[in-house]
């Protein structure tokens, strides 16, 4: 039991880091970005080149090795989301929904394959791999590495919160979630705001994608898929559109899956996942902590 | 009516172009007493393997063994007088969808013979687009029970079956003395074949208890849930049926977990990726496989060959692609023509052909009378023979 909700919630603060990115962009320009699993895809090639052109790094600093990579690729992959809202997504924005949707899929693919060009579309192993201490914590096998990166990623969900909750960008961010034309009016820089989203949601995926990478240890250029559409389902799961509530439903999907695979088994975790995204979709379309309507595609 | 306009046009479209290619290469006459890819020109042999994807690496050896048998078999003067062999690859990319439209795409370049099928479930729906054409298959290496059990006259398997292979790993279990075994697979053809047989044969033979039957999702990266099950019920061994991507992940998670027994897994997963994947995990992991090059007695020589022509180690199947291929063209000389159904009865007449599973010939079924299966045990890193059961 206790083992079924650790794991839970290990799976569910990756869910959850991810789902960030989405549920941002959403809450900000009504867009479901697609290309936000293979993001973090990106970041985990990002962090593997970097590892690898750094050679051979002794145990005792990897995990030091790892927190820079870990900010490299933070940076790096922030750029490209960035980037690739200036090519494809910003030239659409008066665009009917579907297009950006579509673009957004197409952005998808071409990272898939692009990555797959670039680095060969053979899986790799990760240079570096998170290896620590187990103990047990009342009958849970609890490992280090799980430790650590579950700090990490709670330290930058709480940073993030604060960000929004306290600087006059996330103020922006906010207003702009409630109505983008007014807050153009009132004079908010929406571009570079929809642009700072951007960089924010995509270093988060990348660091998720670091972390998986060196958790792992194992790396491919479709990673992104499955997990981009099971952080889409804990984005909604929580309410779209909402933080807090990407973070709450990240979990919720985490332990979801983690007690449906314990009562149904295995094979029947992915169908139990989005089983939960088709009842959520029709029961409550905010999800959890969801106040607006949100418009379904 | 309308599909038969559009194969009569088809048909006069096929016929001009036998037309045309006879004409270009020896005259109208000759291409009367001979198949629809001429009589002269090069004989083409087709390949339907993964060049992209997960299984790409597998791709690239038996690419490599097939084309040192052809060209072998061309210093050595071709077949049928005098005709040199030429090897057509297309992507499998282990995708079905993929594999159809590149084995459309070997039919029409005028392959008489296909040597290609790595993962089974791409393989499968490629049989009928083989089998319309009327070209017969030598199927180096995907081995579901699934792709005999249509009884298609043109399908050959030289690797061997899912059921050879249940009854190897049940040998082994009973040999080494587990008792308790959790079976998991990935779902797919190939995959699931093994688990199910396995199972079943556990069950007829009473010796060994199956306390866990479950598929996972391939692709993704966290098979916690899996992993639980396993600890949850503790058995001795743990038989992973799926490719070596997932294996490698189940296996470390599971060594996370503190999982004490061992693991075993099928001829999908041996690659030497796996071991980097498992990570700490990685030794003393066995496998269920047809001898590799590296663990043949007497292969040195050919290991030899193939390095120096491709400056690469083989691997896995790339000795039953380069036996895929000699097969092929000892089919072709006997039948004496490249015509399709001729070659299938020289197939089945062949009869103690030598190859490096052992003398070849078919059972009724078209598959190999002995698996040749043995089991592997990983050893700093590499696959080594651990036990023939013999």
């Amino acid at each position: 039991m206790t083992q079924l909700i650790w794991d839970g919630l290990f799976v569910g603060s990756f869910y959850a880091l991810i789902a960030l990115g989405y549920s941002m962009v959403y809450g900000i320009i009504k867009l479901l970005n697609f290309a936000h699993g293979d993001i973090y895809m990106l970041g985990a090639f990002i962090g593997f080149a970097l590892l690898t052109s750094m050679g051979g790094i002794p145990a005792s600093l990897s995990l030091g090795a790892l927190l820079v990579v870990l900010l490299v690729s933070m940076l790096l992959t922030g750029t490209a989301g960035v980037i690739i809202e200036r090519l494809a997504y910003r030239p659409l924005r008066g665009a009917p929904r579907l297009a950006v949707l579509i673009t957004a899929v197409g952005v998808s693919f071409s990272l898939e394959y692009g990555i797959a060009a670039i680095a060969g579309p053979n899986p790799r192993a990760y240079p570096i791999r998170l290896e620590g201490g187990v103990f047990e914590v009342l009958g849970a096998r609890v490992s280090l590495p799980q430790i650590i990166l579950m700090l990490i990623a709670a330290g930058l969900m709480i940073a993030l919160n604060g960000y929004i909750q306290r600087t006059s960008t996330g103020r922006a961010m906010r207003s702009i979630s409630l109505d983008a034309n007014a807050s153009l009016l009132m004079g908010i820089n929406v571009n570079a705001v929809i642009t700072r989203t951007f960089f924010i949601g995509s270093a988060l995926a990348g660091a998720a994608g670091v972390m998986a990478g060196a958790y792992y240890g194992k790396i491919d250029f479709l990673m992104g898929f499955i997990i981009g559409l099971k952080a889409f389902t804990a984005a909604v799961i929580g309410g779209i559109g909402n933080i807090k509530g990407a973070m709450l439903g990240g979990l919720v999907l985490g332990f979801v899956e983690a007690f449906g695979t314990e009562w149904f088994g295995g094979q029947w975790r992915d169908v139990f996942a989005f089983a939960v995204l088709i009842i959520f979709l029709t029961l409550r379309p905010t999800g959890i902590l969801g106040e607006r309507v949100t418009e379904r595609m | 009516m309308r599909l038969r306009t559009r194969n009569m046009i088809l048909l006069s479209v096929a016929s001009a172009v036998v037309f045309t290619t006879a004409g270009c290469g020896g005259g109208l006459l000759s291409s009367e007493d001979s198949g629809a890819s001429g009589a002269s020109g090069p004989v083409k042999l087709g390949m339907v393997v993964p060049i992209s994807g997960s299984s790409a690496p597998t791709g690239a050896y038996m690419k490599n063994g097939a084309q040192l048998a052809v060209d072998e078999i061309n210093k050595a003067g071709g077949v049928l007088k005098g005709r040199k062999l030429e090897l057509i690859v297309e992507d499998e990319a282990c995708d079905a969808q993929q594999a159809v439209a590149s084995a459309n795409k070997v039919v029409t370049a005028g392959v008489v013979v296909s040597v290609g099928g790595y993962c089974s479930g791409a393989t499968l729906p490629t049989l009928p687009i083989f089998q319309k054409a009327n070209l017969p298959m030598i199927i180096p290496a995907a081995n579901s029970q699934e792709l005999v059990t249509q009884g298609l006259a043109n399908v050959f398997m030289i690797n061997g079956t899912g059921k050879q292979q249940s009854t190897t790993a049940l040998a082994f279990m009973k040999k080494a003395g587990y008792t308790t075994v959790a079976l998991v697979d990935d779902n797919t053809s190939y995959s699931k074949d093994i688990t199910t047989e396995t199972a079943s044969q556990i069950q007829k033979d009473g010796s060994v208890k199956v306390l866990l039957k479950t598929s996972v999702t391939p692709g993704e990266s966290d098979y916690s849930a899996v992993v639980r099950n396993i600890m949850a019920k503790k058995p001795a061994l743990v038989y992973w049926t799926g490719y070596y991507q997932e294996g490698g992940l189940i296996i470390n998670q599971l060594k996370k977990a503190g999982f004490s027994g061992k693991t075993m897994v099928a001829d999908g997963s041996v690659d030497p990726s796996l071991t980097k994947i498992a990570g700490a995990g990685a030794e003393g992991v066995f496998a269920t496989m047809t001898q590799t090059p590296d663990t043949l007695k007497g292969a040195e020589k050919w290991i030899a060959n193939y390095k120096a022509k491709f400056k690469a180690d083989p691997g896995p199947f790339s000795t039953q692609s380069y036996d895929a291929v000699r097969l092929a063209a000892k089919a072709i000389e006997d039948a004496g023509t490249t015509e399709g159904g001729d070659i299938t009865k020289a197939l089945e007449a062949i009869d103690g052909f030598p190859m490096f599973s052992g003398p070849l010939k078919f059972t009724p079924e078209h598959t190999l009378s002995s698996g040749g299966f043995v089991i592997l045990v990983t050893k700093h890193g590499k696959f080594t023979l651990d036990n023939t059961l013999s």
